[in-house]
C-alpha cells in the first residue's frame, strides 16, 4: 500500500473544472489563519455543540443526521398506521373519522417512501460512499449540507399540514381530478405538492453531489468493477433519482398550478385526460420502487460476503444486474395502471416488460444464496436481518410476479394483497436491509457495537411481527378486501385476519422500542466507558471504510488508499500460501490507518441551513400568501449570495489544528482532478482538499 | 368532516310516526338484535395453518367472504382465476426452492464455535455456467406465463355477445342506465343494484361524472376504472342466479368506502319480469298519489326539498339534464326507488335483513321495509354515510328542516315508487 502524503497546490487546478461545477472565485486566505474575516461571511467555527451539527458539511455529520430524521419519521409513520391498524380491528370501525382516515394512510405512504426510506439510503450513502471510495468528503460537502436542510425543512412542511386543517388526503399517489381544488378543497393536497416539491429538490441535490463524487473521486486503483457493491447501487439510484425526479417535478408543478392558480391541466371539463397524471406519478413512481429497494440490496451485498466469510458469488453479474433493475425500470411503469384503461396492447406490453424485470431480481437472490453456500456463516445481528431480507423480499417479489400477470392483476390491484407485496418488499427488502446497515456499520460511525442481545430481540420481533401483520394480508387481499377503505362490513369475512395483522403491528412497535432503547442505552453506557470502543474492523470486513478507525475520523483516510482489486482490504489481510489457500497475514486492527493526520478539510458554512430555510416559506407562500413567498425568495438569494461570497476555506474551522503544514488554498470543484488517470497526485489532492464545493 | 363516522346507524330514540310505529310493530325483538348482528361467518380453519409468510400464496381457497376473488362465478372471472392459481403455485414452488435453500445455510453451513477464526469457506468467486442456468430457467419460466398470459388479455378486451349497460360511477354511488330495446333512449335508470340475465355476456359502458373511480364486482371479473372523460368498456357474465357484491376501489375521496355496489343476476325469465316491472313502475310514478292522502302530502315535500337533484320519470324531471347542486351533477333517480335491494351508496339495505344477511319476510311472503333506516337517512344522510354537502359532494342534512310528520309522509310517498324487487 503506498504512503502518499498531501501534495501541494496544482497551480493549474481551476482551469479544469468541469461544465456545470460551481467555481469558488473567492480570493483565498494567503496566511491561512482566517482572521481578517469577519461579519456576515465568516466561516463558522464552531468545533463543538449544536452548531457544530447545523453548520457542518461533513458528509459523516450529515448521513447521522439523514438517518436521526429518518428514523424520527419511521416513528410518526408508524404511529399514523396505527391508528388505522386500530380502526381496521373490527368490521364498522368508530375509532377515527373517514376524513382523518383518509389522511392518515396518505401520509403514513408518504411519510415511509420520502422521508423515511429515501433518506434512510442516503444516510447510508452519505456516510458510507466517499468511505469506500477512499475519499475525504462528497464532490461538493456545501451542497450535501444543503440536501440536508432542504429534506428537513421539506418534511417538517409536508407534516405542519396536520397542525394546518389537516393532513393531504388523497392517497400518496394523489390522483387527478380527486385532488383538484373541487375535489380536495382543504389545505393537505397543497401541503403534499409542495412538499414532496421541496423533498425532491433535496434528493436531487444528494443524487448529482453523489454522482460526481463516485465518478470522480474514487481512490487510485478503484476502477468501476472494482468499487463495493453498495456504492455501486447507491450510483445506480442516483441516476434513477437524477432521471425520475424531473417527472414528478413537473407532475406537481401541473398539480400546484392548477390549485394556486387555477389552471386547468387535470380539468376534464376544459379538455384535459386525467391519466396523464397517472402516467406522470407512475414514471417517476416506478423507478422510485428501485430508488427504495436498491440501496439495501447494496448493503446486503457487503454483509453476506463478510459474514460468510467468502467473497460476493459472481459480483460482476450481482452489479450488472442492478444495473439492469434500474434500466428496465423504465419501461414497467403502466403496470400500476392496468384497469385504467389502456387498450388491451400497451397492457399486454408491459405485462410482458414487468414479467422480465424479475429476471436480473432474481439472478441477485440466487448470487447471494450461492456467496452464503458452503460459507462459514455468523449469524450476527446485521447477518440475521440480511439472511431475511433475502427471504422476506423474494416473497414480495414473487407475488409481484403474479401481478405482473395483467388479468390477475385486475383482480388484485387496490386490494390488500398488493399491499402485502409492497409491505414485503419495502419493510422486508429494503427496512431489513437498511436495519442491516445500521447494525453492520454503527461502529464505524460511533465507535461501538449496538448491544447485541437487544438487536436480536429486535431482529426477531421485527421477523415475527411483520409477518403477523403483512402474511395475513395476502389472504384479506384475495378476499376481495379493498384498500383505501376506512370500514369494512360485517358479511366480508376481514375481521380474523385484521385482528391478526393489527396484532402484529404491535409486535413490530415493539421491536421499534427496542430499537429505540438499543440506541439510546448503549449510547450512554459508551459514554460512561461501560462500551467497550469497536477496533477499526471489528467484522473482518473487505472494503475500504474498515482500514480506518471506528469512529471514522474527520479527515477519513491519513493517506489516500491504492487498491488493486476487489475487496482490497481484504486482501491485505488474507494472501494465499505456497498452496493456493488463503491464509491470515494481518488483523485489520493492525493493519489500519491510524487517524492521527490533520489534513484540511471543507470548512463549515451557516449558508446551507439559511438558503433552505427560504424554502418552506415559498411553500406557505404558495398556499397562504404571496407576500411570505417573497420573503423567502429574498432568503433564497439572499442566502445564493451569502454561499457565493463567503471566503472558500477557513483552516482553522473546526478541526483543532494549527492550520499550517498541510493547508491547501481553495482550488474550486474539480471533477477531472480527481480522476484516478491523471494518477496518485491529482487524486491525492483532490482528496485532500475535497474542499471546494 | 368533523363528526365521527357511524356507519351503521342506530336510532338514538324510538322514531316516531304512524310508518315507523308500523314497521317497529313488525319487528320483534329478536329481529332487532339481529340489525346488529355479529360476523356471520369465521374464517376458515385452514386458515390457521398457514405459515403466514406464505399464507397468501398458499391459502387462495380459504377466503369465505362476499367480495372473494377466487369464487369465481362466470366465464371471466374463471379465466382470471385460472391464471392467478397458476401463477400462485408458480410463486410457491420458487418460493419454498428459496427457502429451502436460505433453510440450508442456517443449518449446514453455520459457522461453528470450534472454527479455526482464520480457516476459510472455499472462496468461490463466481461460476458462468451456474449464472447461466439461473437466469435462463426464470427466463422460461417467465415466457411460459406470458405466453400464457397474452392471449387472456385480448380475450378479456373483447366485445361480449349479450345487451350493454351504461355504468356511471360518482362520488359516492353507482348508476345503472338501461337501453334494452336499443331506441336510443335509457328507459330504466337505477342504482346500487346492476341486475342482469344470467348467461349473458354483458358490456358495460363505464363513464364516471366526477374523479375516478373503479368498477369491481370480484366474483364475475376483475376491475375497470371508471374514469371522467372517457367511456371504458368492460364485460360481465353470470353463470347462475344469485346476488354479487362488488365496491369502488380506486380512492374516490371522502366516502370510498361506502360506495358499494350489487350486481344481481337474473334467470332471462326473471330478468324480463323485472324490466317489465321497472317499465310498469315508471308508467304508476307519473300518476299523482290520491289527493289528501300521505302520500300525496309526501309528494308534496319531495317537489319542495328533493327535485333540485333526484328525479322521478315522468313526474319530477327538472334534475333531468344534471344540476349545478353537486359536484357529480345528478343524483340517484328515484322512479323504482323499492325495486332496489338497497340505498346510499348500497350501503344500507332496503328491505330488513337477518343475521346472516337473508332477507326477513312477512307471512305472507313479502319484503319488510328498513323504513326506520330509510327515514333517517331521509332526516340527516350526512350522520349515516360520510359526505361533504358544504362543498356538494353528498345529500344535504334535512334534520333542521323536515318534521316528524314531514318524514312520515315522505316515506308514504317513496312507497309508491316501485314495487319490491325481483331477487334470484
Amino acid at each position: 500500500m503506498a504512503i502518499i502524503t498531501d501534495q501541494p497546490e496544482s497551480p493549474d487546478l481551476p482551469d479544469s473544472s468541469g461544465p456545470g461545477i460551481e467555481l469558488e472565485v473567492a480570493e483565498p486566505d494567503p496566511h491561512g489563519d482566517g482572521s481578517t474575516r469577519t461579519g456576515v461571511f465568516a466561516r463558522p467555527t464552531h468545533a463543538t455543540g449544536w452548531r457544530e451539527w447545523l453548520f457542518t458539511v461533513d458528509h459523516k455529520k450529515i448521513g447521522i443526521m439523514y438517518g436521526a430524521l429518518a428514523l424520527f419519521w419511521f416513528l410518526i409513520g408508524g404511529l399514523e398506521i396505527g391508528l388505522v391498524r386500530l380502526q381496521l380491528w373490527a368490521p364498522d370501525g368508530e375509532v377515527i373519522s373517514a376524513d382523518f382516515y383518509n389522511q392518515l394512510f396518505t401520509m403514513h405512504g408518504v411519510t415511509m417512501v420520502f422521508l423515511v426510506i429515501m433518506p434512510l439510503a442516503n444516510a447510508f450513502a452519505n456516510y458510507l460512499v466517499p468511505l469506500q471510495i477512499g475519499a475525504r468528503d462528497v464532490a461538493f460537502p456545501r451542497m450535501n449540507a444543503l440536501g440536508l436542510w432542504v429534506f428537513f425543512f421539506g418534511g417538517l412542511f409536508l407534516n405542519l399540514s396536520w397542525f394546518l386543517g389537516g393532513g393531504a388526503d388523497g392517497g400518496w399517489f394523489a390522483y387527478a381530478p380527486n385532488t383538484g381544488m373541487s375535489f380536495s378543497p382543504g389545505h393537505g393536497m397543497d401541503f403534499y405538492a409542495l412538499g414532496l416539491q421541496i423533498a425532491g429538490i433535496a434528493s436531487l441535490l444528494g443524487a448529482i453531489n453523489l454522482l460526481v463524487t463516485i465518478i470522480n473521486m474514487r481512490c487510485p486503483g478503484m476502477s468501476l468493477l472494482r468499487m463495493p457493491v453498495f456504492t455501486w447501487m447507491i450510483l445506480v439510484v442516483q441516476f434513477l433519482l437524477v432521471f425520475a425526479l424531473p417527472v414528478i417535478t413537473v407532475a406537481l408543478i401541473l398539480l400546484t398550478f392548477d390549485r394556486t392558480f387555477d389552471a386547468n391541466f387535470f380539468d376534464v371539463a376544459a379538455g384535459a385526460d386525467p391519466l396523464l397524471w397517472q402516467h406522470l406519478f407512475w414514471i417517476f413512481g416506478h423507478p422510485e420502487v428501485y430508488i427504495l429497494i436498491l440501496p439495501a440490496f447494496g448493503v446486503v451485498s457487503e454483509t453476506l460476503p463478510v459474514f460468510s466469510r467468502k467473497p460476493l458469488f459472481g459480483y460482476p453479474i450481482v452489479v450488472l444486474s442492478g444495473a439492469a433493475i434500474g434500466f428496465m425500470g423504465w419501461g414497467v411503469w403502466a403496470h400500476h395502471m392496468f384497469t385504467s384503461g389502456m387498450g388491451p396492447v400497451s397492457v399486454a406490453a408491459f405485462s410482458a416488460t414487468t414479467m422480465f424485470i424479475a429476471v436480473p431480481t432474481g439472478v441477485k437472490i440466487l448470487n447471494w444464496i450461492a456467496t452464503m453456500w458452503a460459507g462459514k456463516v455468523r449469524f450476527t445481528v446485521p447477518m440475521m436481518f440480511s439472511v431475511s431480507l433475502v427471504a422476506m423480499f423474494t416473497i414480495g417479489g414473487l407475488s409481484g410476479v403474479m401481478h405482473a400477470i395483467a388479468p390477475a392483476d385486475t383482480q388484485q390491484t387496490d386490494t390488500y394483497f398488493i399491499v402485502a407485496h409492497f409491505h414485503y418488499v419495502l419493510v422486508g427488502g429494503a427496512l431489513m436491509g437498511m436495519f442491516a446497515g445500521m447494525y453492520y456499520w454503527w461502529p464505524k460511525a460511533f465507535g461501538y457495537h449496538l448491544n447485541d442481545r437487544l438487536g436480536r430481540w429486535h431482529f426477531w420481533l421485527m421477523l415475527l411481527g411483520f409477518n403477523v401483520t403483512f402474511g395475513p394480508m395476502h389472504i384479506v387481499g384475495l378476499q376481495g378486501m379493498a384498500r383505501r377503505h376506512s370500514v369494512y362490513g360485517e358479511f366480508d369475512g376481514f375481521e380474523f385476519w385484521n385482528k391478526i395483522a393489527t396484532i402484529g403491528y404491535f409486535f413490530m412497535l415493539t421491536a421499534m422500542v427496542i430499537l429505540a432503547v438499543n440506541i439510546f442505552r448503549t449510547w450512554g453506557r459508551y459514554r460512561r466507558g461501560l462500551e467497550p470502543g469497536a477496533g477499526a474492523d471489528p467484522w473482518d470486513g473487505r472494503t475500504l471504510e474498515w482500514a480506518i478507525p471506528s469512529p471514522t475520523p474527520e479527515h477519513n483516510f491519513d493517506y489516500v488508499p491504492v487498491v488493486s482489486d476487489v475487496d482490497d482490504f481484504w486482501h491485505k489481510k488474507y494472501q494465499p500460501d505456497e498452496t493456493g489457500k488463503l491464509r491470515r497475514i494481518a488483523y485489520g486492527n493492525d493493519i489500519a490507518q491510524l487517524g492521527d493526520q490533520h489534513p484540511h478539510l471543507p470548512s463549515p458554512s451557516y449558508w446551507p441551513i439559511v438558503l433552505a430555510a427560504g424554502m418552506p416559506l415559498i411553500g406557505f407562500g404558495l398556499i397562504y400568501n404571496l407576500w411570505i413567498a417573497g420573503i423567502g425568495l429574498l432568503l433564497l438569494v439572499g442566502s445564493m449570495f451569502g454561499w457565493t461570497l463567503e471566503p472558500a476555506t477557513d483552516p482553522d474551522a473546526g478541526h483543532g489544528h494549527d492550520g499550517n503544514g498541510d493547508h491547501h488554498d481553495d482550488h474550486g470543484g474539480d471533477p477531472d482532478g480527481h480522476d484516478d488517470h491523471n494518477g496518485v497526485l491529482a487524486a491525492s489532492t483532490a482528496n485532500g482538499e475535497a474542499a471546494g464545493d | 368532516m368533523g363528526a365521527r363516522f357511524v356507519r351503521r346507524w342506530r336510532p338514538e330514540a324510538e322514531p316516531t310516526g304512524e310508518a315507523v310505529a308500523r314497521a317497529a310493530r313488525e319487528r320483534s325483538e329478536q329481529e332487532r338484535e339481529t340489525m346488529r348482528s355479529a360476523v356471520r361467518r369465521r374464517a376458515d380453519p385452514r386458515c390457521f395453518m398457514a405459515v403466514p409468510a406464505l399464507g397468501g400464496l398458499l391459502l387462495a381457497g380459504c377466503a369465505t367472504g362476499r367480495l372473494d376473488a377466487t369464487d369465481p362465478i362466470g366465464p371471466e372471472a374463471r379465466e382470471i382465476d385460472g391464471l392467478m392459481r397458476l401463477s400462485g403455485w408458480m410463486a410457491v414452488g420458487v418460493g419454498i426452492f428459496v427457502a429451502a435453500a436460505v433453510a440450508t445455510i442456517i443449518v449446514k453451513f453455520r459457522a461453528k464455535p470450534a472454527d479455526d477464526p482464520d480457516d476459510l469457506p472455499p472462496q468461490i468467486h463466481g461460476n458462468r455456467k451456474a449464472e447461466l442456468t439461473w437466469t435462463l430457467i426464470p427466463t422460461a419460466m417467465l415466457v411460459f406465463l406470458t405466453i400464457y398470459t397474452l392471449p387472456t388479455v385480448f380475450e378479456l378486451a373483447r366485445e361480449g355477445t349479450g345487451p350493454t349497460i351504461k355504468v356511471e360511477g360518482q362520488q359516492w354511488w353507482w348508476q345503472f342506465s338501461y337501453d334494452l330495446d336499443e331506441d336510443g333512449h335509457y328507459e330504466i335508470v337505477t342504482a346500487n343494484d346492476l341486475v342482469i340475465p344470467t348467461g349473458k355476456e354483458v358490456n358495460l359502458e363505464i363513464h364516471s361524472n366526477d374523479v375516478i373511480h373503479s368498477f369491481w364486482i370480484p366474483q364475475l371479473n376483475g376491475k375497470k376504472d371508471a374514469v371522467p372523460g372517457r367511456i371504458h368498456d368492460w364485460r360481465i357474465s353470470s353463470d347462475e342466479p344469485g346476488i354479487f357484491y362488488g365496491e369502488c376501489v380506486e380512492f374516490c375521496g371522502l366516502s370510498h368506502a361506502n360506495m358499494q355496489m350489487r350486481t344481481i343476476a337474473l334467470t332471462p325469465a326473471d330478468f324480463e319480469d323485472w324490466r317489465q316491472e321497472q317499465l310498469d313502475g315508471t308508467e304508476a310514478a307519473q300518476a299523482a298519489p290520491a289527493a289528501e292522502s300521505a302520500a300525496a302530502a309526501g309528494a308534496a315535500l319531495f317537489e319542495t326539498h328533493c327535485i333540485s337533484c333526484h328525479v322521478v320519470d315522468g313526474a319530477y324531471e327538472s334534475a333531468a339534464g344534471g344540476n349545478a347542486n353537486l359536484l357529480a351533477g345528478i343524483a340517484p333517480n328515484l322512479t323504482n326507488l323499492m325495486s332496489r335491494t338497497a340505498f346510499a351508496g348500497a350501503l344500507y339495505e332496503t328491505y330488513q335483513t337477518g343475521p346472516d344477511g337473508e332477507y326477513l319476510r312477512n307471512p305472507d311472503g313479502s319484503l319488510r321495509l328498513n323504513v326506520a333506516e330509510l327515514r333517517e337517512w331521509v332526516r340527516n344522510a350526512p350522520d349515516m354515510k360520510p359526505a361533504r354537502a358544504d362543498n356538494q359532494q353528498g345529500m344535504l342534512d334535512f334534520s333542521e328542516v323536515l318534521t316528524d310528520q314531514d318524514l312520515d309522509n315522505l316515506m308514504a310517498y317513496l312507497q309508491t315508487l316501485g314495487s319490491p324487487p325481483v331477487l334470484p
